[in-house]
């Protein structure tokens, strides 16, 4: 049975790719790539990346760049769902995925406390006070559950799955869902480390990419009960149908190489949504652009929904934003079913013989009614979600 | 849902044997300090030789203490099931955890400063990411349902158990072990002091006024809980909840306060209006934790099993609270473990015995 109780009745985003949702779609119709060297902090490492060049005014925070980022984002959807300045009135939640807002990892801090046994706490009190989920929820008054999700790169996506889940148990009627993420020079060094990433511009699934270019962002989703949107006199054209989450219980950096978790995650949203994989029109995949990701998950793809998937990867046009990729992802997924149309896989050019399937190479017009969005982590974590469009009336 | 194992390891030892002992002998001076810069400071350390497990920690070699202490926890909770046939392509992890990794955090940045952003460690790195430890535990144990950390410092693992019990009945999963984790390194320890100040005896005094001295904890705790109640059941988690400072609390007959230091002025615990027969606050035997909720969620549910009352082991300072002040063996059928937190705003999670004729709330 479809399942389209939860409706989608705001979105909102920022990256490089735009400051909106509107900015976003007009860069993937251009083709644009804002990439390049970092400025946001010193760094004698050379990998590009995909920063974003503005943050409107109202909503910056001082030392709190992820936050800064999710309130532009979540600022958008609520005003698309005709929420804005009503937060209090309704039973809102906030679930919202991250990885840098998380963690004390202030480089400063920790050179003077190892310096000289004594460091100001001012970074140790922005650290306390900038729980993403508390944040978010505080500054829009929203008095439902809050929680922030922290599971490496699938954050944002597992984030949209709590939060479906506290709608369908009655926790909430409205739930702010998606993740947030600022490029930060700690996880610029790890992944460097790490050896994924590319000192060229990312190339996603494509015969000779080498690596990820990281990324900063926020995406995010409003969901509503369809109840409650109706209360208020809400309309939406689109709804979560599903969401589906699974470990590979494999390694803790490297996904397991045929992906077996990530189909047993999609097959799980597949189920909730009570749809089939031909029902399918479109996939946004994970699509780091490493060798090994890309790999897994066009395996994955082609398990599922066979070697004629229409798929691709918008990590081309934001780089990978780590917790807000899959709140980024969702939203561009969901544009894509309301445009009818979804953009080329940047950076792709050649088919790579050993992943049965191919991304777009060119805009393509979308003729069906559903979209999954896929995630994986560090960890061997997965999650997959289903996003619906109505009828047209 | 129901509690049908439990898995913990503090600063007293490991499993509900010693969590029991724990709770019989009282307080008890920590035995670990940390060092930080010329200056000690007591904390409520796992010792070295608990998180010796070679089964359990097979192939964990580059792990750090926190994803050990997780593992054990987690492996633990599940053995006590004595479940021998779960599905674990159908049982989820949640772990809940304050401040994460920070110690293999503080370790990758010395790498930085110590050797430049390209010769940093990868294991280091990926050691420090949050959901390590759950990572670790999904491997460990073979369990492949949703894997999920979460963090919402003072409430994160009541966030975790409220979330274990949608999965349940969404059906999600049919098993959830759902649990919680923090570690205490040199960095903590300097930022505990000079925060909220460390009491130089080691002894936690809840409720005391007008502010109560931390003694920073670790260790970690996990349930497996299910809908069903196959086993023998610690308690059936009844409810969690979100609310304020004035809101009526649930008529439990024992009220466990997470007071541990942790929020500067413990006056909301004080104050609280719940017409509780009686309260108590068991933070003193592992430290001031921000998942401390998931150690006293423990002692609730080891009590309703045991039908026993346990003293508070630091009664003292504790004016207008009828707080327990000797061991004994009573019936107890609700219990409820209440957390407040900076602005005054609580979390509660409400425990009731399991009767076999009782029938499982949703």
């Amino acid at each position: 049975m479809m399942n389209d109780s939860i409706l989608i009745t705001g979105l909102g985003s920022i990256s490089a790719a735009g400051t909106t949702v509107s900015e976003s779609v007009l860069s993937f119709k251009n083709g644009n790539r804002i990439c390049g060297p970092v400025t946001l902090f010193d760094t004698s490492l050379k990998y590009p990346v995909f920063e974003v060049r503005h943050i409107p005014s109202q909503f910056h925070r001082e030392g709190l760049r992820t936050i800064s980022l999710a309130l532009t984002a979540v600022d958008e959807a609520l005003a698309q769902s005709g929420l804005l300045g009503t937060v209090q009135e309704f039973r809102v939640g906030v679930c919202l995925g991250t990885t840098v807002a998380s963690q004390l990892n202030d480089l400063e801090f920790y050179r003077a406390y190892r310096t000289s046994g004594s460091a100001s706490l001012e970074p140790v009190d922005r650290y306390l006070k900038g729980n993403l989920a508390e944040y978010v929820a505080k500054n829009i008054g929203a008095r439902g559950p809050r929680l922030t999700v922290v599971n490496a790169c699938s954050s944002g996506t597992d984030a949209i799955g709590v939060a479906l889940s506290w709608l369908r148990n009655g926790i909430c009627d409205i739930a702010i869902a998606g993740g947030a993420d600022e490029l930060s020079r700690i996880p610029y060094c790890g992944f460097g480390s790490l050896g994924i990433m590319s000192v060229e511009l990312c190339s996603p699934f494509d015969r000779d990419r080498k690596g990820l270019n990281l990324g900063e962002g926020a995406g995010v989703v409003v969901l509503e009960t369809r109840e409650s949107a109706r209360k208020r006199g809400a309309t939406a054209d689109l709804f979560l149908a599903g969401f589906g989450a699974s470990a590979d219980a494999y390694h803790l950096t490297a996904p397991h190489p045929e992906g077996v978790g990530l189909v047993a995650a999609i097959r799980k949203a597949l189920a909730q949504a009570g749809i089939e994989p031909g029902d399918v029109a479109f996939v946004n995949a994970h699509g780091t652009a490493t060798p090994e990701n890309d790999l897994a998950e066009g395996k994955a793809l082609a398990n599922v929904f066979g070697n004629n998937v229409v798929m691709l990867s918008t990590k081309g046009y934001t780089g990978h934003t780590l917790g807000a990729a899959g709140g980024l992802e969702a939203v561009f997924a969901a544009l894509g079913l309301r445009e009818r149309w979804v953009p080329k896989c940047a950076g792709f050019r050649d088919k790579d013989p050993v992943i049965p399937i191919a991304p777009t190479d060119r805009e393509t017009k979308i003729a069906g009614r559903y979209a999954v969005s896929t995630s994986l982590a560090f960890g061997g974590n997965n999650a997959a979600i289903v996003i619906g469009r109505g009828v047209d009336q | 849902m129901k509690v049908l194992g439990m898995g913990i390891i503090f600063n007293r030892g490991r499993g509900g044997s010693a969590l029991r002992d724990a709770l019989r002998q009282g307080w008890q001076p920590p035995l670990s300090e940390v060092q930080e810069k010329g200056r000690s400071h007591p904390v409520y350390q796992v010792p070295t030789d608990v998180l010796q497990d070679r089964a359990v920690l097979k192939g964990m070699r580059r792990a750090d203490r926190l994803s050990k202490m997780a593992v054990i926890a987690a492996s633990d909770a599940l053995a006590d099931s004595e479940l021998t046939e779960i599905d674990r392509r159908r049982t989820g992890v949640i772990v809940a955890t304050g401040c994460g990794a920070h110690v293999t955090t503080f370790d990758f940045l010395d790498g930085i400063l110590d050797f430049g952003e390209a010769a940093v460690s990868p294991t280091a790195f990926s050691n420090s990411v949050h959901n390590a430890a759950a990572s670790y535990i999904s491997s460990a144990l073979g369990v492949q349902g949703p894997t999920l950390t979460v963090t919402q410092f003072l409430f994160s693992f009541q966030g975790a158990l409220q979330l274990a019990g949608a999965w349940l009945r969404e059906g999600s999963a049919d098993h959830v072990l759902v649990g919680a984790v923090d570690q205490c390194g040199e960095v903590m320890a300097y930022i505990a002091n000079a925060k909220l100040g460390i009491a130089r005896d080691g002894k936690i005094r809840p409720f005391a006024s007008p502010s109560t001295q931390a003694v920073p904890g670790e260790g970690a705790v996990f349930f497996l809980v299910s809908r069903n109640g196959d086993g023998r059941p610690y308690c059936e988690v009844k409810d969690v909840r979100f609310g304020v400072r004035g809101e009526v609390l649930v008529p439990a007959e024992l009220t466990i306060f997470d007071a541990d230091g942790m929020v500067p002025d413990e006056l909301s615990y004080a104050s609280h209006d719940a017409p509780a027969a009686a309260v108590a606050a068991y933070s003193p035997l592992w430290g001031s934790m921000m998942i401390g909720s998931a150690f006293s969620c423990a002692a609730g549910a080891l009590m309703l099993r045991d039908q026993v009352r346990y003293a508070s082991p630091v009664p003292a300072g504790s004016d207008g609270l009828n707080v327990l002040s000797e061991t004994f063996d009573y019936s107890v059928e609700l219990i409820q473990c209440v957390r407040y937190n900076c602005s005054a705003e609580n979390a509660v999670i409400l425990l009731q015995k399991c009767t076999a004729d009782r029938p499982v709330s949703p």
